[in-house]
């Protein structure tokens, strides 16, 4: 008897945490999304059905910060699945100091990514910041430029932040890859006569593709969740909110929590989607 | 290698580090650049008078900023903490039920906890605000900590159990014929197998405390529990907003992450492919 007991009584402190902190919230999210429920009006709140949901999908502002969302998404995950992989080959390359360049590698994914935003945002800074001093020097502007006031600049920078923070765990993914590649593979292939292009393309990325797999889903789920950088960059400003911004300012400056409870809801279904692809990208077994 | 291979090798390596540490470079020099220099209209790089008069006033607990970004600092310490002597017991023993025991619900169990993975902090907070303002625990660092180990369970769970599943079984099952308990033989075979992929996981949760930022804006409203990223955002978003001042504060705050990143790089590195790829 006690034999049966004493898995459940060793899960039993995880399972209260993410019973109370994690699967209760997301259920009470849900029943929050379906009400007219704002703290400006605490005396009216009730039940609307899918009404939050209708409204929002209405609205330019959720289909802005939508399109905002994709933009941020498409660049991050072609720039660190490139850039990633470029990184691990260079990486792959054995030199004395192999194990301090890992060590720089990884940095900019272990720090904050708030404070990573900020670093970039002094980089791009309006006035006389690194980039305009380095573009005017070079005389390929005459005064400085607004980097961060336009919107799709704001988003590329946005983009190549989040990519810069991105980029160390694909190529580690890719290191682990291309390092788990038996050498005879590669020997008997140079004896039948390949060269190095016919190799790469039959042997190294074939082999690669399960581990791509799961640094492209990886990074999806990142791209979708960016928050950190945007604030950094851009403040609370509309300009480059994309839709967990615009959840959060629904919620917590508009206070209108039915709205911002639909609007994380339709987050959570888009994460959910890429994640699944991911969980199931965790779980291939790589044959040889 | 080739002399052209050289040449290949040197130019990707001085991108490489252009692009990594570019960013803290121009960041340290704007520190040390005196707030009237930074306004100047030139392409020079580096100013001509060096000050540093905003680490001093930082590091001193009499100004007003110094106060608060040391209470920033000592507010996500005591977060570590917590997070720590909470969360990695309580990853360990759930990790070890989920690899070594056979037990109904244990595939359920494990699925659940995956999907959770990839859940965001959103879809949770909603709620979880409600309860912090109930209960007033917005002003406690024990409870904001509670949160974060909740989000950190499922990866660390999967990485540790990842790991123990590699260990052999009749290693255990010898201990136990020769008389050890199931407590005694976890803490004599498993544990001290097992500490690398502990200190990893650990490495994972300090990182990841220190840089908390979405939550604690929500559930962290006090002086007495906001992180040092959250104290940084402040000084950005003040009235005045002193360059010089901001830029040291966040090479204070980028310093004890990267130092420990750059010691324990091995742990680090296996903490994260280990939750990726198994084996």
């Amino acid at each position: 008897m006690r034999k049966k007991i004493l898995p459940y009584l060793l899960l039993s402190p995880m399972i209260l945490i993410m019973g109370v902190l994690v699967f209760y919230p997301i259920i009470a999210t849900f029943s929050y999304s379906l009400k007219k429920w704002k703290l400006t009006a605490p005396n009216d709140i009730h039940m609307v059905g899918l009404r939050n949901y209708a409204a929002i999908l209405k609205s330019d502002s959720f289909w802005y910060s939508f399109q905002n969302t994709l933009f941020i998404l498409a660049v991050v995950v072609l720039l660190t699945t490139v850039l990633g992989f470029l990184t691990s080959i260079f990486l792959n390359i054995d030199v004395k100091w192999s194990g301090i360049l890992l060590a720089v590698a990884m940095l900019p994914w272990a720090l904050p990514p708030y404070v990573n935003g900020i670093l970039w945002k002094f980089v791009f800074s309006s006035g006389y910041g690194f980039m305009n001093k380095a573009v005017i020097g070079l005389g390929l502007a005459g005064k400085p430029i607004e980097w961060l006031s336009s919107r799709w600049s704001l988003l590329l920078i946005v983009s190549l932040v989040v990519t810069w923070r991105s980029i160390p765990f694909t190529a580690l993914v890719c290191l682990a890859g291309r390092q788990s590649i038996p050498g005879g593979l590669y020997e008997a292939a140079r004896i039948d006569g390949g060269n190095r292009r016919t190799i790469f393309r039959t042997i190294t990325l074939p082999l690669m593709l399960p581990f791509l797999a799961i640094g492209i889903t990886s990074t999806s789920v990142t791209a979708i969740n960016v928050f950190d950088e945007i604030i950094a960059l851009s403040g609370y400003s509309d300009l480059g909110k994309n839709i967990l911004v615009e959840s959060y300012m629904t919620t917590f400056s508009f206070l209108d929590f039915g709205k911002g409870s639909a609007v994380t809801y339709l987050v959570m279904l888009f994460a959910g989607i890429l994640g699944i692809f991911y969980l199931r990208s965790l779980n291939k077994e790589v044959e040889y | 290698m080739k002399f052209s291979k050289k040449i290949g090798y040197f130019i990707a390596l001085v991108i490489f580090l252009i692009l990594t540490l570019g960013p803290f470079l121009w960041t340290f020099v704007l520190s040390i650049t005196p707030e009237y220099a930074m306004m100047e209209k030139t392409t020079r790089l580096l100013p001509e008078v060096i000050t540093y008069d905003n680490y001093r006033e930082l590091l001193t607990s009499g100004t007003q900023k110094g106060s608060i970004l040391i209470t920033g600092i000592r507010n996500a310490l005591k977060a570590v903490g917590a997070t720590l002597l909470l969360g990695i017991p309580i990853a360990m023993m759930s990790a070890y039920a989920l690899s070594r025991m056979e037990f109904k619900g244990r595939r359920l169990i494990k699925n659940l906890l995956l999907i959770t993975m990839v859940i965001p902090v959103m879809a949770t907070i909603i709620p979880l605000f409600r309860l912090f303002v109930a209960r007033q625990w917005l002003d406690d660092v024990f409870w904001l900590s509670t949160v974060y180990v909740s989000s950190y369970l499922p990866m660390t769970t999967w990485l540790m159990s990842n790991y123990f599943a590699t260990i052999p079984k009749e290693l255990e099952e010898a201990a136990q014929i020769d008389g050890c308990g199931r407590l005694s033989s976890f803490l004599r075979i498993i544990l001290p197998t097992s500490y690398p992929i502990i200190l990893s996981a650990a490495l994972i949760m300090f990182l990841n405390t220190w840089s908390q930022f979405q939550i604690p804006l929500i559930l962290a409203s006090s002086l007495e529990t906001k992180p040092v990223a959250i104290v940084v955002s402040e000084f950005m978003t003040k009235d005045s907003v002193q360059y010089g001042l901001t830029a040291a504060a966040g090479m204070i705050a980028v310093l004890p992450p990267a130092i420990t990143a750059l010691i324990f790089r091995k742990f680090l590195i296996s903490g994260m492919m280990g939750g990726a790829v198994k084996g």
